[in-house]
């Protein structure tokens, strides 16, 4: 076994009640905020657009989306959280998380994916538009106890490969 | 059969045999009502007739027919069958056997009587029965294999090995040189292996060996051929031939540990103690250095030299077994090392040389000497590996240190807060480390480990409802918590019972208890089957081998245990016996009316509740469990859920002497059992019975406090003793002054004296000291004060442990709780026990009982270790910005940041 360029596997698990306590404690590590029980339930709703991502069968990263239907019968994907807890970083995590979204919308009835960024998060709104992501709105006062308290729409629209 | 009926009814009678070996109870039961109808009094007609009801489950009306039946045919031996298949049914095996007598006075040469019978007597280890009844059989059908094989087995078990081999070899004879054919070769070879185990075991080695390669081609087992071959040569004494055939052994499966002591042993390295010379110790490192090159895969070949290295080899050998192993992310690393805590110095040398891996790890992020990063995962198993560590040597703030570090590192890995869990548990705090166990079930709802580890330590806490409810969130639904029982779930009923009993619910804690006991005698009766089946598919080593698992089986610990449990309630009964009727009312006329009333009325509402919900619950099983059949599936309702009844017995002792017979029986080398003996005896005022259990304590342990206490508690009463009368006490008196002088202990000393040497001999530990002081108060117990004095003059020096780098306290929890209550209670001495309390807090700071500052008692909520690592979460967060060097790893923590919304 070598160490630096090893090879970890990484793979991704959906949430269910049995492990949802999994994707809770990671948020309660990531995030500082303590989310209520709808977001626990849209994310499961969300089916497949939730997932949780297991480093050699530890969990460190998940990402959580909200389904919301738009007339006409097309399908918004919010983007509620994408997290990689502290030490598992930059080891291309994230990028898996939101690569499996981008994928599994150009495959179903996606219209558009958006989600919120704190407007002087750099590296996120970069880390976006990597991914093709782009600036549509900015909301004033969208938060309450950050400064500045304002926030970013980052959306990407998606062109369906399907026929 | 049915011989005295006219041919139609014959028939019938023939229908009615037929439908109920064929389990169609209703066509059997309308055949038989038909020929009744005709002869009402036909005693065969009769008895069949209630054998099928019985498996009807009527079993009175069942019992009736066949007791008329047989009073009407007495000479019936088809009555007298039945009847014994009745009382087999019920396992009643004696009165069986006894039937079957009967029927065979009648019918001497019935095969099937004699096989029913000879199953009965390989049951009750009646071997010498056994062994008659297969010669009749094998004398009557001499060309049926089964009687053979019965018959050598049968002379086995009576410990005539080498007449079985003669039986076997009569057999073999009988068979045709080309024999087996294709579809018999694995019953034959497997027959031909028992032969050869059988003469091995009779000490005819050579003749095994020679027997074993005449016949190898017809061994179907290759394997079992090659270790047997291997087991005689050793005992031949053929080292170099034992050798080449262990290391064959060991290309089929390099990880069989048997296979590598084998080798040792063929070549002269092996040594029980596990102590080796420098140079056979140099000698056990080139050969498992070679193995190793050889068996790369194999993880025995690794783990193995960790126990007979020592110093530098034995710390350069661990690094390299430790290092892949916290890279892989091998939670059981732990368990698989932990042995070797017992070596000594090993201890010091894993912790010393884990802790460099982790401070490598820390400021480079790669192993000392390696320039390759580790995973980020490693560092978290280095502090879950050195978490143990620590509590293995009893430095459990250290140990919650280095798990509350690994949480903060990875929050969602399980096995960390069942750690935390179990350092919380030896460190005192059970309530903590009930609420850390249920928080790892959480986390995985679907699995059934940490389900049960959770409950445990629930009942660990006394927190029995909880602990029930949530074990049941993997039983069956419907009948909830009988299928924990069904299911012969002992480890839950052991710990739910002794909750019970340290909340002195006597009767719940019985009922989980001997809950136990029923299932070993279930796992007795399973055994039946095996006695016809084996013989049949000729499984005979692993028949016999299961055979004398059997008859050791009541010496399991779970039985020890429950047997314990059950006398040590029976005690207390028969100490403190239950309030009676009359007594409760009495207490009741002294309440003012109004509240009398009241209690009457809701004694009265309770039970109708409880009548009325067993009520639905049988009716419930009653409609939902008739197959076709007609057999009906009911489960009984237990009358007695709670053990209500099983605590209004008139003599407890008599009840914990049938217990205390199977101790004695099964586990006479358990210093428990000669405890429990004494306690049990002395208070039927046995008095040699009770003299017969200090002799066993003495045997066992005369240094341990409790064999001390029981010698001299026991003289101590004999001299109390009125001056016999009878004859029968003038034999006791006599008994007892010839015993006396054989205890060394009591040579010419007055029990003081005695209990003074014994002081003197172990001054130092806290526990002798005690049970001299409780001696003390009982030879003199005006000398109470110095009693108490001896106790709180004992100093609790800190030593050095092996690993754990630094002093730790001598004293155990345990046994600090057990002299609490000795001051408390035996020398009823508040204010010693207080202080003794205040003391103690101070040593186990995590003690709930001592209410230690840091125990969840102190710190009033139960959650609060809880709270604590919910709190990492956000430390970790804030801890971020100086971790983070790579650009891609700070993205992604302001990722977190980005979509807040509040």
């Amino acid at each position: 076994m070598g160490a630096g360029g090893r090879e970890v596997a990484i793979s991704l698990d959906g949430v269910r009640d049995k492990n949802m306590m999994q994707l809770k404690k990671m948020n309660t590590a990531i995030f500082p905020v303590r989310y209520n029980d709808k977001y626990y339930t849209d994310a499961i709703a969300s089916g497949d657009f939730t997932k949780l991502a297991y480093y050699s069968d530890i969990c460190v990263g998940s990402i959580a989306c909200r389904l919301e239907k738009k007339e006409g019968g097309a399908v918004r994907v919010y983007i509620m959280t994408l997290g990689v807890l502290a030490p598992y970083r930059g080891l291309g995590i994230g990028k898996m998380l939101l690569n499996h979204i981008l994928n599994l919308s150009a495959k179903q009835n996606v219209s558009e994916i958006y989600l919120h960024v704190h407007t002087i998060n750099e590296d996120a709104l970069n880390f976006y538009k990597k991914f093709g992501f782009e600036v549509t709105d900015k909301i004033q006062n969208y938060y309450t106890n950050i400064t500045p308290p304002d926030c970013f729409v980052l959306t990407k629209f998606i062109t369906q490969t399907k026929k | 059969m049915g011989a005295s009926l006219p041919p139609k009814e014959a028939n019938l009678f023939k229908l009615i045999v037929k439908s109920y070996e064929t389990k169609q109870y209703k066509k059997g039961l309308k055949a038989a009502d038909t020929i009744l109808k005709k002869f009402p009094d036909h005693g065969e007609t009769l008895a069949m007739k209630g054998l099928t009801l019985n498996c009807m489950d009527r079993k009175s009306e069942a019992y009736e027919l066949v007791r008329l039946g047989l009073k009407n045919d007495l000479k019936s031996h088809v009555c007298w069958h039945v009847y014994g298949l009745l009382y087999r049914s019920d396992r009643e095996y004696r009165e069986a056997i006894k039937c079957y007598r009967n029927a065979l006075r009648i019918d001497p040469d019935n095969i099937e009587i004699l096989r029913d019978l000879s199953l009965l007597q390989a049951q009750m280890r009646d071997l010498e029965g056994f062994v008659e009844t297969r010669q009749q059989l094998l004398t009557l059908k001499p060309n049926h294999r089964m009687n053979w094989i019965g018959f050598a087995v049968a002379h086995h078990l009576n410990s005539n090995g080498s007449k079985a081999v003669d039986i076997l070899e009569a057999y073999e004879g009988t068979l045709d040189d080309d024999y087996p054919p294709e579809n018999e070769r694995c019953e034959h070879g497997e027959m031909l292996l028992y032969k050869i185990s059988l003469l091995e075991e009779c000490g005819f080695p050579e003749r095994a060996l020679e027997e074993l390669h005449k016949k190898e081609s017809k061994m179907v087992d290759k394997l079992a051929f090659k270790e047997q071959e291997v087991s005689i040569l050793l005992k031949l004494g053929r080292f170099e031939e034992g050798e080449r055939l262990f290391r064959v052994l060991l290309t089929m499966n390099p990880d069989n540990y048997r296979y590598y002591e084998g080798l040792q042993r063929c070549l002269g390295l092996c040594s029980e103690n596990g102590q080796y010379t420098a140079d056979e110790i140099d000698r056990l490192e080139t050969l498992y250095r070679a193995l190793a090159q050889q068996y790369n895969r194999s993880s025995a070949v690794k783990r193995i030299p960790l126990d007979f290295l020592r110093d530098d080899k034995f710390r350069e050998a661990a690094e390299n077994y430790i290092r892949p192993l916290l890279t892989k992310g091998v939670p059981s690393l732990f368990s698989d090392l932990h042995p070797l805590y017992d070596h000594p110095g090993k201890a010091d040398i894993l912790g010393e040389l884990v802790l460099k891996l982790e401070q490598s790890l820390k400021s480079t992020g790669g192993y000392p000497g390696s320039v390759e990063k580790e995973p980020p995962s490693t560092l978290m198993w280095t502090l879950f590996y050195l978490a143990q560590h620590y509590d293995r040597c009893g430095k459990y703030d250290i140990a919650l240190t280095k798990i509350d570090e690994a949480i903060e590192h990875t929050p969602t890995v399980i096995d960390l807060y069942s750690v935390k869990s179990r350092v919380l548990k030896h460190a005192g705090d059970l309530t903590a480390a009930a609420a850390l166990a249920d928080e790892a079930r959480c986390m995985d709802l679907a699995d059934r480990y940490v389900n049960s580890e959770c409950v445990k330590r629930m009942l660990q806490a006394d927190q029995v409802t909880l602990a029930e409810k949530t074990a049941v969130l993997f039983t069956k639904d419907g009948d909830q918590h009988n299928n924990l029982y069904d299911m012969q779930c002992m480890w839950y009923e052991l710990a739910s019972g002794e909750s019970y009993f340290r909340q002195g619910e006597l009767g719940r804690a019985l009922k989980k208890f001997l809950a136990v006991e029923k299932h070993y005698a279930d796992i007795t009766e399973d055994q039946f089957d095996f006695h016809s089946y084996c013989l049949r598919k000729m499984t005979l080593r692993t028949y016999v081998e299961m055979l004398k698992f059997q008859d050791r089986l009541h010496s399991h610990a779970y039985f020890r245990k429950a047997a314990c449990g059950a006398i040590r309630c029976y005690l207390k009964l028969y100490d403190s016996p239950l309030k009676s009727a009359s007594e409760e009312d009495d207490e009741m006329s002294k309440l003012p009316p109004s509240q009398k009333k009241k209690l009457k009325q809701k004694l009265r509402k309770a039970e109708a509740r409880a009548k009325k919900e067993a009520d639905v619950k049988n009716e419930e099983s009653n409609a939902a469990n008739v197959t076709k059949s007609g057999k009906r599936h009911v489960k009984p309702v237990d009358p007695d859920p709670h053990g209500e009844k099983l605590i209004q017995i008139e003599d407890p002792l008599a009840e914990a002497s049938k217990y205390l017979k199977l101790l004695l029986k099964h586990s006479s080398d358990c210093l428990e059992t000669h405890l429990l003996s004494f306690e049990v005896n002395m208070r039927k005022q046995k008095i040699l019975l009770a003299l017969q259990a200090i002799k066993y304590l003495m045997r066992l342990d005369a240094d341990d406090p409790k064999s001390h206490l029981c010698l001299i508690k026991f003289f101590h009463k004999i001299d109390s003793l009125p001056t016999p009368v009878t004859d029968t006490e003038k034999l006791i008196w006599g008994v007892l002054e010839a015993e006396r002088p054989t205890f060394s202990q009591l040579h010419g000393k007055s029990l003081i004296d005695a209990n003074n040497t014994f002081l003197e001999k172990h001054r130092e530990s806290l526990m002798h000291r005690a049970a001299v002081a409780e001696l003390l108060y009982v030879l003199e117990p005006n000398k109470k004060a110095e009693a108490v004095k001896l106790i709180l003059d004992s100093a609790n020096d800190l030593v050095p442990i092996d690993g754990a780098q630094g002093n730790v306290s001598s004293w155990k929890l345990n046994d600090c709780i057990t002299v609490h209550k000795l001051l408390e209670t035996t020398l009823a001495d508040r204010d010693a026990a207080s202080r003794w309390k205040v003391r103690c807090a101070e040593y186990f700071s995590y003690s709930i009982y001592f209410g230690g500052i840091q125990s969840s008692a102190a710190t009033s909520s139960a959650n609060n270790q809880i709270q604590k690592s919910a709190a990492n979460g956000a430390v970790g967060l804030n801890a971020d910005g100086d971790s983070s060097l790579s650009s891609n790893g700070r993205l992604e923590k302001l990722n977190a940041l980005k979509d807040l919304h509040i």
